[in-house]
Protein backbone atom coordinates (compact mmCIF):
# COMPACT_ATOMS: atom_id res chain seq x y z
CA UNK A 1 0.00 0.00 0.00
CA UNK A 2 0.73 3.87 -0.29
CA UNK A 3 2.65 5.14 2.46
CA UNK A 4 3.71 8.50 1.60
CA UNK A 5 1.10 10.73 0.02
CA UNK A 6 1.22 14.10 -1.19
CA UNK A 7 -0.81 17.00 0.40
CA UNK A 8 -4.00 17.17 -1.04
CA UNK A 9 -4.96 20.96 -0.68
CA UNK A 10 -8.07 21.30 0.64
CA UNK A 11 -10.57 23.98 -0.37
CA UNK A 12 -10.38 26.10 2.84
CA UNK A 13 -6.58 26.86 0.83
CA UNK A 14 -7.15 27.08 -2.34
CA UNK A 15 -7.10 30.26 -3.96
CA UNK A 16 -4.91 31.80 -1.98
CA UNK A 17 -0.60 31.70 -2.39
CA UNK A 18 1.06 29.27 -1.01
CA UNK A 19 4.64 28.24 0.22
CA UNK A 20 5.85 25.19 -0.16
CA UNK A 21 9.64 25.67 0.49
CA UNK A 22 11.15 24.74 3.90
CA UNK A 23 13.25 28.54 4.43
CA UNK A 24 10.15 30.68 3.06
CA UNK A 25 7.99 29.04 5.47
CA UNK A 26 10.37 29.57 8.01
CA UNK A 27 11.03 32.71 7.25
CA UNK A 28 6.53 33.50 7.36
CA UNK A 29 6.46 31.82 10.99
CA UNK A 30 9.08 33.71 13.03
CA UNK A 31 7.99 37.33 11.44
CA UNK A 32 6.46 39.35 13.90
CA UNK A 33 4.72 41.06 10.53
CA UNK A 34 1.96 38.35 10.24
CA UNK A 35 -0.75 36.43 12.89
CA UNK A 36 -2.49 33.44 13.15
CA UNK A 37 -4.73 32.77 10.19
CA UNK A 38 -6.00 28.89 10.98
CA UNK A 39 -8.72 27.83 12.80
CA UNK A 40 -11.17 30.89 11.06
CA UNK A 41 -14.06 27.69 11.19
CA UNK A 42 -13.24 26.41 14.02
CA UNK A 43 -13.53 29.39 16.29
CA UNK A 44 -15.93 27.59 18.40
CA UNK A 45 -13.71 25.22 19.55
CA UNK A 46 -10.14 26.95 19.36
CA UNK A 47 -11.14 30.80 19.82
CA UNK A 48 -9.04 32.84 21.61
CA UNK A 49 -7.40 29.92 22.66
CA UNK A 50 -3.17 29.87 22.77
CA UNK A 51 -3.19 28.60 19.32
CA UNK A 52 -4.79 31.74 17.80
CA UNK A 53 -3.72 34.83 19.52
CA UNK A 54 -0.66 36.55 18.88
CA UNK A 55 1.93 38.14 20.22
CA UNK A 56 1.86 40.23 23.60
CA UNK A 57 -0.98 38.48 24.66
CA UNK A 58 0.29 34.70 23.31
CA UNK A 59 3.18 35.64 25.36
CA UNK A 60 1.48 36.31 28.53
CA UNK A 61 -0.52 33.38 27.88
CA UNK A 62 2.11 31.23 27.37
CA UNK A 63 3.91 32.09 30.24
CA UNK A 64 0.82 31.47 31.66
CA UNK A 65 0.78 27.77 30.70
CA UNK A 66 4.65 26.83 30.62
CA UNK A 67 5.43 25.80 34.13
CA UNK A 68 3.02 22.20 33.31
CA UNK A 69 6.00 21.93 30.53
CA UNK A 70 8.54 22.21 32.98
CA UNK A 71 10.99 19.30 33.22
CA UNK A 72 9.81 17.71 36.38
CA UNK A 73 6.45 18.50 35.18
CA UNK A 74 7.52 16.55 32.06
CA UNK A 75 8.56 13.47 33.99
CA UNK A 76 5.60 13.03 36.33
CA UNK A 77 3.64 12.72 33.45
CA UNK A 78 5.57 10.50 31.88
CA UNK A 79 6.28 8.30 34.63
CA UNK A 80 3.37 8.64 36.59
CA UNK A 81 0.37 9.48 34.19
CA UNK A 82 1.70 7.91 30.55
CA UNK A 83 3.94 4.34 31.48
CA UNK A 84 1.08 3.24 33.48
CA UNK A 85 -1.70 3.18 31.36
CA UNK A 86 0.39 1.96 28.55
CA UNK A 87 0.68 -1.15 30.49
CA UNK A 88 -3.09 -0.83 31.98
CA UNK A 89 -4.12 -0.30 28.32
CA UNK A 90 -2.51 -3.33 26.82
CA UNK A 91 -3.67 -5.18 30.00
CA UNK A 92 -7.49 -4.21 29.06
CA UNK A 93 -6.81 -5.61 25.36
CA UNK A 94 -6.66 -8.89 26.54
CA UNK A 95 -10.53 -9.27 26.77
CA UNK A 96 -10.27 -9.07 22.80
CA UNK A 97 -7.89 -12.44 23.11
CA UNK A 98 -8.22 -15.43 20.47
CA UNK A 99 -8.00 -18.88 21.46
CA UNK A 100 -4.74 -18.82 19.87
CA UNK A 101 -2.95 -16.08 22.58
CA UNK A 102 -3.27 -13.44 19.92
CA UNK A 103 -5.38 -9.77 20.83
CA UNK A 104 -6.73 -8.08 18.07
CA UNK A 105 -6.75 -4.18 18.18
CA UNK A 106 -7.35 -0.95 16.66
CA UNK A 107 -3.82 0.86 17.24
CA UNK A 108 -5.67 4.19 17.21
CA UNK A 109 -8.44 3.68 19.91
CA UNK A 110 -5.74 1.88 21.38
CA UNK A 111 -3.17 4.61 21.58
CA UNK A 112 -6.18 7.40 22.16
CA UNK A 113 -6.37 5.02 25.70
CA UNK A 114 -2.69 5.18 26.35
CA UNK A 115 -2.99 8.65 26.42
CA UNK A 116 -6.25 9.50 28.28
CA UNK A 117 -4.52 9.98 31.29
CA UNK A 118 -1.63 12.17 30.11
CA UNK A 119 -4.50 14.61 28.40
CA UNK A 120 -6.32 14.80 31.23
CA UNK A 121 -3.74 15.37 33.62
CA UNK A 122 -2.60 18.05 32.22
CA UNK A 123 -5.51 20.04 30.93
CA UNK A 124 -7.34 19.33 34.70
CA UNK A 125 -10.09 16.91 34.22
CA UNK A 126 -11.19 14.24 36.71
CA UNK A 127 -12.94 10.58 36.76
CA UNK A 128 -10.95 9.10 33.81
CA UNK A 129 -10.40 6.27 35.98
CA UNK A 130 -12.29 3.09 35.51
CA UNK A 131 -12.14 1.47 31.83
CA UNK A 132 -15.76 2.68 30.86
CA UNK A 133 -14.80 6.63 31.80
CA UNK A 134 -11.73 6.46 29.97
CA UNK A 135 -13.33 4.64 26.83
CA UNK A 136 -16.09 7.76 26.95
CA UNK A 137 -13.25 10.32 27.67
CA UNK A 138 -11.36 9.41 24.88
CA UNK A 139 -14.43 9.28 22.18
CA UNK A 140 -15.12 12.67 23.47
CA UNK A 141 -11.57 13.93 23.00
CA UNK A 142 -11.72 11.85 19.31
CA UNK A 143 -15.27 13.72 18.02
CA UNK A 144 -13.88 17.25 19.99
CA UNK A 145 -10.43 16.78 17.58
CA UNK A 146 -13.25 17.00 14.56
CA UNK A 147 -14.57 20.05 15.57
CA UNK A 148 -11.38 21.66 16.11
CA UNK A 149 -9.84 20.92 12.67
CA UNK A 150 -13.52 21.22 10.69
CA UNK A 151 -11.52 23.23 8.25
CA UNK A 152 -10.00 19.50 6.82
CA UNK A 153 -13.55 17.81 7.45
CA UNK A 154 -14.86 16.98 4.03
CA UNK A 155 -18.45 16.42 5.60
CA UNK A 156 -20.24 19.58 5.71
CA UNK A 157 -18.56 21.85 8.12
CA UNK A 158 -21.72 23.59 9.44
CA UNK A 159 -22.83 19.93 9.99
CA UNK A 160 -20.05 19.33 12.00
CA UNK A 161 -19.42 22.26 13.96
CA UNK A 162 -23.29 21.91 15.34
CA UNK A 163 -23.28 17.92 15.62
CA UNK A 164 -19.49 18.46 17.63
CA UNK A 165 -20.89 21.67 20.02
CA UNK A 166 -23.82 18.86 20.86
CA UNK A 167 -20.90 16.05 22.32
CA UNK A 168 -19.26 19.42 23.62
CA UNK A 169 -22.35 20.13 25.67
CA UNK A 170 -22.38 16.38 26.80
CA UNK A 171 -18.71 15.98 27.20
CA UNK A 172 -18.84 19.45 29.98
CA UNK A 173 -21.96 17.99 31.54
CA UNK A 174 -19.72 14.57 32.32
CA UNK A 175 -16.67 15.72 32.96
CA UNK A 176 -15.09 19.22 32.19
CA UNK A 177 -18.61 21.04 34.10
CA UNK A 178 -17.61 18.76 37.72
CA UNK A 179 -13.89 19.35 37.26
CA UNK A 180 -13.72 23.47 37.10
CA UNK A 181 -16.18 23.11 40.08
CA UNK A 182 -14.06 21.06 41.91
CA UNK A 183 -11.16 23.18 40.91
CA UNK A 184 -13.07 26.86 41.34
CA UNK A 185 -13.43 25.54 45.26
CA UNK A 186 -9.77 24.42 45.97
CA UNK A 187 -8.60 28.08 45.14
CA UNK A 188 -11.66 29.81 46.80
CA UNK A 189 -9.96 27.44 49.87
CA UNK A 190 -6.54 28.63 49.27
CA UNK A 191 -7.53 32.26 48.80
CA UNK A 192 -9.12 31.95 52.21
CA UNK A 193 -5.80 30.57 53.66
CA UNK A 194 -7.39 26.77 54.36
CA UNK A 195 -5.01 25.08 51.83
CA UNK A 196 -1.53 25.45 50.47
CA UNK A 197 -0.30 26.37 47.45
CA UNK A 198 1.56 23.28 47.18
CA UNK A 199 -1.74 20.87 47.55
CA UNK A 200 -3.61 22.73 44.41
CA UNK A 201 -4.04 20.57 41.47
CA UNK A 202 -1.15 21.51 38.87
CA UNK A 203 -2.95 21.52 35.57
CA UNK A 204 -4.23 23.85 33.27
CA UNK A 205 -7.69 24.86 34.82
CA UNK A 206 -6.29 25.60 37.85
CA UNK A 207 -3.87 27.85 36.59
CA UNK A 208 -6.40 29.61 34.54
CA UNK A 209 -9.04 30.01 37.29
CA UNK A 210 -6.13 31.18 39.74
CA UNK A 211 -5.00 33.63 37.62
CA UNK A 212 -8.39 34.93 35.98
CA UNK A 213 -7.96 37.37 33.48
CA UNK A 214 -11.40 39.70 33.33
CA UNK A 215 -10.59 40.48 29.55
CA UNK A 216 -11.21 36.53 29.38
CA UNK A 217 -14.99 35.12 28.74
CA UNK A 218 -16.34 32.70 30.93
CA UNK A 219 -15.95 29.72 27.76
CA UNK A 220 -12.45 30.35 27.40
CA UNK A 221 -10.69 28.01 30.03
CA UNK A 222 -13.16 25.45 27.85
CA UNK A 223 -12.02 25.97 24.37
CA UNK A 224 -8.42 26.53 26.04
CA UNK A 225 -9.11 23.12 27.75
CA UNK A 226 -10.44 21.63 24.37
CA UNK A 227 -6.85 22.80 22.62
CA UNK A 228 -5.30 20.78 25.27
CA UNK A 229 -6.99 17.75 24.95
CA UNK A 230 -7.16 17.42 21.34
CA UNK A 231 -3.83 18.44 21.08
CA UNK A 232 -2.30 16.48 23.84
CA UNK A 233 -3.74 13.37 21.67
CA UNK A 234 -4.20 14.53 18.33
CA UNK A 235 0.18 14.01 17.29
CA UNK A 236 0.60 10.86 18.64
CA UNK A 237 -2.57 9.26 17.57
CA UNK A 238 -1.57 10.52 14.05
CA UNK A 239 1.88 9.71 14.08
CA UNK A 240 2.48 6.74 15.75
CA UNK A 241 0.66 4.79 13.11
CA UNK A 242 2.69 6.29 10.16
CA UNK A 243 5.71 5.47 12.42
CA UNK A 244 4.42 1.69 13.24
CA UNK A 245 3.96 1.05 9.08
CA UNK A 246 7.42 2.76 8.15
CA UNK A 247 9.22 0.76 10.80
CA UNK A 248 7.56 -2.73 9.33
CA UNK A 249 8.74 -1.28 6.18
CA UNK A 250 12.04 -0.70 7.02
CA UNK A 251 12.44 -4.14 9.12
CA UNK A 252 11.65 -6.11 6.21
CA UNK A 253 14.37 -4.16 3.76
CA UNK A 254 17.18 -4.21 6.46
CA UNK A 255 16.22 -7.23 8.76
CA UNK A 256 19.76 -6.63 10.55
CA UNK A 257 17.66 -3.84 12.49
CA UNK A 258 15.04 -5.51 13.54
CA UNK A 259 16.78 -5.95 16.87
CA UNK A 260 16.52 -2.21 17.11
CA UNK A 261 12.93 -2.10 17.36
CA UNK A 262 13.66 -1.88 21.36
CA UNK A 263 16.16 0.91 21.04
CA UNK A 264 14.69 4.01 22.64
CA UNK A 265 17.24 6.25 20.28
CA UNK A 266 15.83 4.39 17.46
CA UNK A 267 12.82 4.52 18.11
CA UNK A 268 12.93 8.21 18.51
CA UNK A 269 14.64 8.95 15.42
CA UNK A 270 11.91 7.14 13.68
CA UNK A 271 9.39 9.05 15.72
CA UNK A 272 10.99 11.82 14.48
CA UNK A 273 11.18 10.97 11.00
CA UNK A 274 7.23 10.09 10.83
CA UNK A 275 6.11 12.90 12.31
CA UNK A 276 8.38 14.57 9.52
CA UNK A 277 6.65 12.98 6.72
CA UNK A 278 3.26 13.06 8.01
CA UNK A 279 2.39 16.47 9.75
CA UNK A 280 -0.65 16.65 12.09
CA UNK A 281 -1.27 19.69 11.00
CA UNK A 282 0.06 19.87 7.45
CA UNK A 283 -0.45 23.38 6.27
CA UNK A 284 -1.21 26.61 8.64
CA UNK A 285 -2.33 30.16 7.58
CA UNK A 286 -0.84 33.64 7.97
CA UNK A 287 -2.21 37.23 7.71
CA UNK A 288 -0.21 39.84 6.88
CA UNK A 289 -0.46 42.84 9.59
CA UNK A 290 1.42 44.95 6.99
CA UNK A 291 2.54 45.10 3.54
CA UNK A 292 5.22 42.34 3.45
CA UNK A 293 8.35 41.72 0.74
CA UNK A 294 9.64 37.87 1.20
CA UNK A 295 13.57 37.53 1.29
CA UNK A 296 12.39 36.18 -2.38
CA UNK A 297 11.05 38.93 -3.42
CA UNK A 298 7.53 37.64 -2.81
CA UNK A 299 4.94 40.18 -2.00
CA UNK A 300 2.29 39.89 0.24
CA UNK A 301 -0.33 42.88 1.11
CA UNK A 302 -1.69 43.95 4.24
CA UNK A 303 -4.38 41.93 5.70
CA UNK A 304 -3.70 38.81 3.15
CA UNK A 305 -3.59 35.46 4.51
CA UNK A 306 -1.46 32.65 3.11
CA UNK A 307 -1.09 29.09 3.35
CA UNK A 308 2.36 27.69 4.74
CA UNK A 309 2.36 23.65 3.19
CA UNK A 310 4.68 22.42 5.62
CA UNK A 311 4.14 18.69 4.33
CA UNK A 312 5.72 19.81 1.00
CA UNK A 313 8.13 21.83 3.06
CA UNK A 314 9.03 18.85 5.28
CA UNK A 315 9.91 17.38 2.75
CA UNK A 316 12.20 20.04 0.64
CA UNK A 317 15.00 18.03 -0.45
CA UNK A 318 17.52 21.34 -0.09
CA UNK A 319 16.65 20.74 3.70
CA UNK A 320 16.44 16.99 4.53
CA UNK A 321 18.50 15.95 1.30
CA UNK A 322 17.81 14.11 -1.76
CA UNK A 323 15.55 11.13 -0.16
CA UNK A 324 13.84 13.55 1.50
CA UNK A 325 10.37 12.17 0.36
CA UNK A 326 11.51 9.08 2.12
CA UNK A 327 11.11 7.50 5.59
CA UNK A 328 15.03 7.18 7.08
CA UNK A 329 15.86 6.52 10.49
CA UNK A 330 19.41 7.60 10.30
CA UNK A 331 18.40 10.75 8.66
CA UNK A 332 20.82 13.45 9.93
CA UNK A 333 19.50 17.28 10.12
CA UNK A 334 22.47 19.44 11.87
CA UNK A 335 20.63 22.72 11.21
CA UNK A 336 16.79 22.17 11.57
CA UNK A 337 15.21 19.87 14.38
CA UNK A 338 14.11 17.08 12.74
CA UNK A 339 10.74 16.77 12.53
CA UNK A 340 10.12 20.18 11.16
CA UNK A 341 7.37 22.44 11.07
CA UNK A 342 5.33 19.23 12.72
CA UNK A 343 4.93 21.31 16.25
CA UNK A 344 4.66 24.70 13.90
CA UNK A 345 7.00 27.42 14.17
CA UNK A 346 7.44 30.92 15.67
CA UNK A 347 5.96 31.63 18.56
CA UNK A 348 3.08 29.34 17.46
CA UNK A 349 5.56 26.31 17.80
CA UNK A 350 3.60 23.76 20.04
CA UNK A 351 3.52 24.34 23.99
CA UNK A 352 3.53 20.85 24.29
CA UNK A 353 6.18 19.45 21.87
CA UNK A 354 8.18 17.97 24.11
CA UNK A 355 5.29 15.48 25.99
CA UNK A 356 5.69 13.83 22.15
CA UNK A 357 9.07 13.96 21.36
CA UNK A 358 10.36 14.20 24.88
CA UNK A 359 13.84 16.16 26.19
CA UNK A 360 16.32 15.65 23.70
CA UNK A 361 19.84 16.73 24.65
CA UNK A 362 20.09 19.15 21.87
CA UNK A 363 16.97 21.24 22.23
CA UNK A 364 15.97 20.61 26.17
CA UNK A 365 19.02 21.04 28.49
CA UNK A 366 18.54 17.76 29.39
CA UNK A 367 17.35 14.38 29.00
CA UNK A 368 14.91 12.65 31.24
CA UNK A 369 11.61 11.56 29.59
CA UNK A 370 11.54 10.17 26.17
CA UNK A 371 7.82 10.87 24.96
CA UNK A 372 4.61 9.77 24.26
CA UNK A 373 6.32 8.53 20.77
CA UNK A 374 8.61 6.41 21.83
CA UNK A 375 7.47 4.76 25.16
CA UNK A 376 4.07 3.52 23.35
CA UNK A 377 6.32 1.95 20.18
CA UNK A 378 8.29 0.37 22.48
CA UNK A 379 5.57 -1.10 24.63
CA UNK A 380 3.46 -2.09 21.62
CA UNK A 381 6.99 -3.66 20.39
CA UNK A 382 7.17 -5.82 23.48
CA UNK A 383 3.77 -6.76 23.00
CA UNK A 384 4.76 -8.41 19.83
CA UNK A 385 2.53 -5.48 17.67
CA UNK A 386 2.16 -6.79 14.19
CA UNK A 387 -0.04 -5.37 11.16
CA UNK A 388 -2.62 -7.23 10.61
CA UNK A 389 -2.47 -9.03 7.36
CA UNK A 390 -5.44 -9.98 6.84
CA UNK A 391 -7.33 -6.76 7.83
CA UNK A 392 -4.69 -3.92 6.17
CA UNK A 393 -4.69 -0.15 7.44
CA UNK A 394 -7.03 2.40 5.38
CA UNK A 395 -6.93 5.82 5.40
CA UNK A 396 -9.69 8.19 6.94
CA UNK A 397 -12.19 9.94 4.67
CA UNK A 398 -13.73 11.76 6.79
CA UNK A 399 -11.14 14.47 6.59
CA UNK A 400 -8.30 15.90 4.01
CA UNK A 401 -5.69 14.83 7.02
CA UNK A 402 -2.98 12.36 5.95
CA UNK A 403 -4.54 9.79 9.07
CA UNK A 404 -5.48 6.16 9.42
CA UNK A 405 -8.89 5.87 10.32
CA UNK A 406 -8.96 2.04 10.57
CA UNK A 407 -5.56 0.18 11.57
CA UNK A 408 -6.04 -3.12 13.07
CA UNK A 409 -2.73 -5.27 14.53
CA UNK A 410 -2.21 -7.87 15.80
CA UNK A 411 -0.19 -8.40 19.60
CA UNK A 412 1.03 -11.63 19.77
CA UNK A 413 3.08 -11.18 23.13
CA UNK A 414 0.82 -9.57 25.91
CA UNK B 1 20.54 22.61 40.84
CA UNK B 2 22.02 25.01 43.92
CA UNK B 3 25.65 24.03 43.27
CA UNK B 4 25.36 23.84 39.35
CA UNK B 5 27.27 26.68 37.40
CA UNK B 6 25.52 27.82 34.62
CA UNK B 7 26.73 27.74 30.78
CA UNK B 8 23.85 29.99 29.83
CA UNK B 9 23.88 29.63 25.95
CA UNK B 10 21.34 29.59 22.61
CA UNK B 11 21.07 27.47 20.00
CA UNK B 12 21.15 29.76 17.10
CA UNK B 13 19.85 26.99 14.60
CA UNK B 14 17.16 26.37 17.02
CA UNK B 15 16.32 29.86 17.92
CA UNK B 16 13.45 31.49 16.30
CA UNK B 17 13.73 35.16 17.89
CA UNK B 18 10.55 35.72 19.31
CA UNK B 19 12.24 37.52 21.70
CA UNK B 20 10.55 35.66 24.56
CA UNK B 21 13.65 35.27 26.41
CA UNK B 22 14.63 38.89 26.69
CA UNK B 23 11.21 39.28 28.10
CA UNK B 24 12.15 37.15 30.92
CA UNK B 25 15.19 39.09 31.64
CA UNK B 26 17.23 41.41 29.32
CA UNK B 27 19.95 41.04 31.62
CA UNK B 28 20.66 37.83 30.17
CA UNK B 29 19.29 38.01 26.77
CA UNK B 30 19.49 39.90 24.06
CA UNK B 31 18.01 40.28 20.34
CA UNK B 32 18.88 44.05 19.35
CA UNK B 33 19.12 44.33 15.42
CA UNK B 34 19.60 40.57 15.25
CA UNK B 35 17.74 37.20 14.32
CA UNK B 36 17.94 35.11 16.90
CA UNK B 37 18.94 35.64 20.56
CA UNK B 38 22.51 35.96 22.30
CA UNK B 39 23.45 35.67 25.72
CA UNK B 40 24.74 38.69 27.65
CA UNK B 41 26.09 36.51 30.50
CA UNK B 42 27.10 33.36 29.95
CA UNK B 43 27.95 32.24 33.41
CA UNK B 44 25.20 33.57 35.62
CA UNK B 45 24.77 33.63 39.38
CA UNK B 46 22.32 31.76 41.35
CA UNK B 47 19.96 35.20 41.57
CA UNK B 48 19.27 34.35 37.93
CA UNK B 49 18.33 31.31 38.23
CA UNK B 50 14.40 31.18 38.37
CA UNK B 51 14.63 33.97 35.26
CA UNK B 52 17.20 30.90 33.58
CA UNK B 53 14.43 28.32 34.08
CA UNK B 54 11.60 30.46 32.96
CA UNK B 55 12.93 31.18 29.71
CA UNK B 56 14.45 27.75 29.19
CA UNK B 57 10.70 26.88 29.27
CA UNK B 58 8.83 29.50 27.81
CA UNK B 59 11.45 29.64 24.62
CA UNK B 60 8.74 27.85 21.99
CA UNK B 61 11.49 26.11 20.63
CA UNK B 62 13.47 25.39 23.87
CA UNK B 63 16.94 26.87 22.31
CA UNK B 64 17.81 27.81 25.56
CA UNK B 65 20.02 25.74 27.42
CA UNK B 66 22.08 26.18 30.56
Amino acid sequence: METIRDLVPPPHIQGIKHFVDYALVDEILKSKDFRQGSHQESQPFFGDSLLTIDHDVHFERRRLQAPLFRKEALEYYEREELLPLIDKALEESKTNMDEDGVVRADLCALIRTMLARISAVTTGIDGVDTPERTDAFRTYIEQLGTGATVEWSVEDHDDVIKRILEVRAEFVKEFYGPSVERRIKIIDKFKDGEVEEEELPKDLLTLMYLHWNDNWDEELPLREATLYLVASSQTTTHALPHMMIHLHEWFQEHPEDYEKRFDRDFLKQAGHEAIRLHLPSPALLRIALKDVTLSDGTNIAEGERVACLFTPANRDKSVFGDDARSFNPYRETPNVKPWGFAFGGGEHTCIGRTLVTGLSARTDNDEGTDGTLVNIALALYKAGIEIDPSDLPTYTELSFHDSYGRFPILLTNV
Amino acid sequence: MKDKEFHLKVDNEICQGTGYCVRISSDLFSINGRETAQVLIPHPSHNYQEDILEASTLCPTRAITY
